[in-house]
């Protein structure tokens, strides 16, 4: 266990600078997607990544393993994949001339987890991953063990390939803090990538913090404090998401289930700690509304007929943020 | 900035400042709407005073905005709630403000970072002072709109002049009606029926002054005076006629010379003379009785009462037998009925007096509905002389009325048939005094009444003459025959000894014809 230590709010802009910078050296663009990855590990929540292949979902997760003092792990979801293949199993040793059972831990202890493709596995290993990314602690046998501190897993999954898949069940997804949607680069930041990955130096990331730092930093973020009203718009985006309890037609058209209450606990302290990384000491409208898309649109799931008109959780989400009255009284 | 109180202080006086044009503006609008209402509203209802009202509902309306401005000023957590929305402070003040008092990690740190971004901006500008320019719209199309309504003459200011007149009218007419009373009161010798003829008068003053118009004031004047004449003895004439009987015989006698003199002035003094000519009966010679005793009884035979003519009688026969008890008894019965009839004559000078005052308060309201009737019968513009009236006030038969009237003949014969425009209780006339009675459909106010005449000066093409079935002269609408016909009905009765409740008869039915059309 590594003690937290108190350290100016200050000292976390730093820390997020100079993470974000030294990520900026491998990844090119993707400023929002490092933005929120930074905003997820500061929060300590999990990060589901969706993307197509070759947008540098992977480069990204090592580089972040790289670029903090942390040990980093690398497991590739396959159909095939057992849940001892990441929570480990007991293996017969031979120590001083007896055999015995000993547990040999899996590749998720680890500071950072990187699930590779993780609609790729079965349900019954994404449910011993969920437990993981949970309870933050794994079970095999009769025994219970803590994983390391801090503890992430960033997952990523293809949009396209779904064939041979397992879509993550509604309450695995959850669980996930953010989902975060990654693009396509634009040609500038194209010709960028090809001038880095093409050239004979290859970069090495220096370690900008380490898991004091993040535990230190993810204790500052909590003590951001929300003022009451700004904490009722995050309450009424919520509500919003929900056909049962909104005025928006198209949420009552299109969304089956709204966001759970876990949903709003990840917009309030993700809106924490981005007034912190953006050198603020409360929570702002613009906060919430900055991370609603990826906070929610996981958490929002719709009809057959949004998928018929075409209509995406994050247009939903969008729709609320305009329509949702930050001014309102009597918060 | 200082401190949160000293943001506070700079946001509360900037919102007041802005919000107080905003209710200024809402002020005047409202004003504005006040007295274009009581402007519109006075040109459909008779309204006194309208520019006061007016004015008294200027002060209202901004008090009661400016109660609505101090009600509605904003709690000092929504000022800062605005201040950060329309300042860009991403909620710092109003985080700040709400935890003030708190004592977490970070709300030194709030504090400070929201003083320090406060400090850059103009917090003034989180409340602008606008002017807001469709009320200010408004109040033009009010304020433009009240003007000409002030500038156009209105409807309702004959009305009320109208109103006013009839007003004082019956001011005029309940103060001479209490002139009335207090000259009854003041009179040296007061009648027996003095209280039930103040009480008549005070109950008609009431009236008269409470009535709606001139007209139905008038309504109450009639009533009153029957009320009077019922106070009086129906038999007081009879008795007088037999007073004056017995003071004629009497005064061919030489016993009852005085006493005939006596009861010429008056009966108290004729019952005084007759009780002393019966204690005197023992000194008369026989002749002296003799010739008493027959002109008693040629009073008793001429007598119209009969209980004086029983006492003459009795007087006259003692006499004659030579009874002289029963003769001065039956004088003192005789005296005591003369007390009487002067107890009658004081009563009756009293109800006549008070239905002569009533009569000159019916000349006050005859004259002002008169008036009232006059000026809403003239066509506007076209004021009417009242010639072309002559053809119908030769036939006599000048019975026309509305729902229940009753019209004189003007001149000539009467048939007693009632005729005109409908009619109810039309009353024709023989010669000028003459009635008759008749009856038949009253005719609707809707209905459009022609009388035969021939065209006045002043009839519109817009208006033409029809002529009726059968019909070969032209008609004349009566709107522009009834003054005339009005003037020359009210001029006959004014010369006319007709009682004064008949005049009021012929005054409710042009009234009536006059009556607006519902």
């Amino acid at each position: 266990m590594i003690a937290e230590e108190r350290i100016d709010p200050a000292k976390v802009t730093e820390l997020a600078t100079s993470l974000e910078g030294e990520l900026a050296r491998l990844i090119v663009g993707q400023k929002e997607l490092v933005r929120d990855t930074v905003i997820g590990l500061i929060a300590g929540g999990h990060l589901l990544l969706e993307g197509v292949p070759g947008l540098g979902k992977t480069v990204l997760v090592r580089s972040l393993g790289q670029a903090l003092s942390l040990s980093f792990a690398r497991i590739q979801f396959t159909p095939d994949l057992m849940p001892a293949d990441i929570v480990g199993t007991n293996v017969i040793s031979e120590d001083t001339g007896r055999r015995e059972f000993r547990y040999q831990p899996g590749p998720l202890f680890a500071n950072i987890v990187l699930a590779d493709e993780v609609n790729r596995a079965t349900p019954k290993t994404q449910s011993a991953l969920l437990e993981a990314m949970q309870e933050r602690t794994v079970t095999v046998g009769t025994e219970t063990r803590a994983l390391p501190t801090p503890f992430f897993v960033l997952a990523t999954q293809n949009p396209i390939e779904l064939e041979g898949t397992y879509p993550l069940p509604e309450a695995q997804l959850d669980r996930f803090f953010f989902k975060i949607l990654v693009p396509f680069p634009s040609e500038e930041e194209l010709l960028e990538i090809a001038r880095r990955t093409t050239g004979a130096s290859i970069t090495e990331l220096e370690p900008v913090a380490d898991a004091a730092a993040i535990l230190a930093a993810q204790h500052v973020a909590r003590e951001v404090p929300i003022a009451e009203h700004v904490l009722g718009y995050a309450g009424r985006l919520i509500m919003a998401t929900h056909p049962d309890r909104t005025e928006l037609d198209s949420v009552r058209r299109y969304v089956r289930f709204g966001a759970s209450p876990r949903g709003l606990q990840t917009l309030v302290l993700a809106g924490k700690v981005r007034a912190l990384l953006n050198g603020r000491f409360n929570v702002a409208f613009d906060d919430l509304a900055a991370v609603a898309p990826s906070a929610l649109r996981h958490r929002i799931f719709l009809r057959f007929e949004a998928e018929a008109d075409d209509v995406t959780a994050d247009q939903i989400v969008a729709e609320i943020l305009e329509k949702t009255d930050r001014a309102k009284a009597g918060d | 900035m200082s401190s949160l109180e000293a943001v506070v202080r700079e946001l509360s006086r900037s919102a007041a400042r802005s919000s107080a044009l905003q209710y200024l503006e809402h002020a005047v609008l409202a004003a504005a709407a006040w007295v274009l209402a009581v402007f519109l509203a006075a040109r459909v209802l008779p309204i006194e005073q309208v520019l006061r009202i007016a004015a008294l509902g200027i002060p209202f309306a901004f008090g009661a905005v400016a109660v609505g401005w101090f009600a509605s000023r904003p709690r000092t957590m929504n000022l800062m709630r605005t201040a950060d929305l329309e300042l860009g402070l991403q909620e710092r003040l109003s985080t700040a403000w709400e935890r003030r008092l708190a004592d977490g990690p970070m709300d030194a740190a709030l504090r400070g970072d929201a003083l320090r971004h406060a400090a850059k901006v103009r917090l003034a500008a989180a409340f602008p002072v606008r002017f807001r320019r469709g009320e200010a719209a408004w109040i033009a199309i009010l304020a433009a709109t009240a003007i000409v309504l002030v500038l156009l003459p209105n409807p309702m200011d004959q009305l009320m002049a109208q109103r006013r007149a009839d007003q004082a009218a019956q001011g005029r007419a309940a103060t001479t009606i209490a002139a009335v009373k207090k000259k009854l009161t003041n009179s040296t010798q007061p009648a027996p029926v003095d209280p039930q003829v103040q009480k008549i008068l005070q109950q008609l003053q009431d009236k008269v002054a409470s009535a709606p118009d001139p007209r139905s004031a008038l309504q109450n004047i009639t009533p009153a005076e029957q009320q009077l004449l019922q106070l009086s003895d129906p038999k007081t004439p009879a008795r007088a006629t037999t007073a004056q009987n017995l003071a004629n015989s009497l005064s061919g006698t030489n016993a009852g010379r005085i006493a005939a003199q006596a009861i010429a002035t008056s009966p108290a003094g004729g019952a005084q003379s007759l009780r002393s000519l019966g204690s005197q009966l023992q000194s008369l010679s026989p002749q002296d009785r003799a010739q008493l005793a027959k002109a008693l009884a040629d009073a008793a035979q001429h007598a119209q009462d009969p209980a004086m003519a029983a006492s003459l009688q009795q007087a006259s026969s003692a006499l004659t037998t030579g009874n002289l008890g029963a003769a001065s008894a039956a004088l003192n019965d005789l005296a005591a009925q003369f007390d009487s009839l002067q107890t009658q004559l004081t009563n009756d000078q009293e109800i006549a007096s008070a239905i002569n005052g009533l009569e000159a308060s019916r000349q006050q309201l005859a004259s002002q509905a008169d008036r009232d009737a006059g000026q809403s019968t003239a066509p506007s513009g076209s004021p009417t002389t009242g010639s072309g009236s002559g053809q119908a006030s030769g036939n006599g038969n000048g019975t026309g009325n509305g729902a229940n009237g009753t019209g004189n003949g003007a001149n000539g014969t009467g048939n007693g048939a009632g005729s005109g425009a409908g009619g109810g209780n039309g009353t024709g006339g023989l010669g000028v005094s003459g009635s008759g009675s008749g009856s038949g459909p009253a005719a609707r106010s809707t209905e459009r009444v022609y009388v035969p005449g021939q065209p006045v000066p002043g009839q519109t093409a817009s208006d033409p003459t029809p002529l009726g079935p059968g019909q070969d002269v032209p008609l004349t609408p009566y709107t522009q025959v009834v003054q005339a016909y009005q003037q020359a009905a009210l001029q006959v009765s004014n010369e006319t000894l007709i009682p004064g409740s008949e005049r009021d008869l012929i005054r409710q039915y042009f009234s009536s014809l006059s009556e607006p059309t519902k």
